[in-house]
């Protein structure tokens, strides 16, 4: 078994993937908390998002796993945001943040400033999904 | 009474709770949905947030001098209070 980086098409950081490598196997991004599927790529191994769950689901694993890999929890305002996540999705094509205005890479949710800790700074996500 | 503009995002809830906070307490406001606006305005717009808030993140509400950025409203109250 080795280990290789592997890249996460979600927040495009590669981590390290000790795990036994299966095709089909899913693999939660450690980063991001996105919920990938191994497969075997050309020369090496690629996780891509998962084409069988549906955007709700996909959008409220990755923020409950983030939540959990963090230790930050939701309130009342988890339902309106997911609700704002699809309507991005919708419209954008991704899961951008519901509060800036840019969708681009950097915005995907979990967006940059949140994944570099402000949450830990602020005490919530600039959005008011993750509170610490 | 003082100026206040809210610049919002359609999708944004604390963009909603500052609608909301306003509207309740019967103060006159403006508002814009940034995200909703003709291409060239939104620029435009998007341009005029940055230059008073350094960001392009939303809500930035505008009471007076003062520029808020984010839903904070202890500091909604304090600005117009002033």
């Amino acid at each position: 078994m080795t280990s290789e980086r592997i890249l996460c098409p979600v927040c495009q950081v590669a981590f390290l993937l000790k795990e036994e490598k299966v095709p089909g196997k899913r693999v939660v991004c450690p980063v991001c908390g996105a919920v990938l599927v191994l497969e075997k790529g050309d020369a090496s191994w690629v996780l891509r998002r998962p084409q069988d769950i549906t955007p709700e689901e996909e959008i409220r694993a990755r923020v409950e796993n983030f939540a959990r890999l963090r230790g930050y929890r939701f309130n009342e305002m988890k339902e309106p945001l997911i609700e704002a996540l699809l309507k991005k999705y919708e419209r954008y094509g991704d899961f951008y943040c519901p509060c800036k205005i840019d969708n681009i890479p950097e915005n995907i949710c979990p967006c940059l400033e949140t994944r570099q800790g402000s949450v830990e700074r602020n005490g919530r996500c600039h959005c008011g999904l993750f509170w610490k | 009474m003082k100026y206040v503009m809210l610049y919002a995002l359609s999708t944004c809830p604390f963009c909603k709770m500052a609608k909301h906070f306003f509207e309740s307490r019967n103060i006159p406001y403006n508002f814009v949905d940034v995200d909703l606006l003709p291409e060239e305005e939104q620029e435009k717009t998007v341009a005029e947030v940055q230059r008073i808030s350094g960001r392009r993140a939303f809500p930035v509400i505008v009471i007076g001098e003062e520029v808020i950025v984010g839903y904070d409203e202890l500091r909604i109250r304090e600005a117009l209070e002033k």
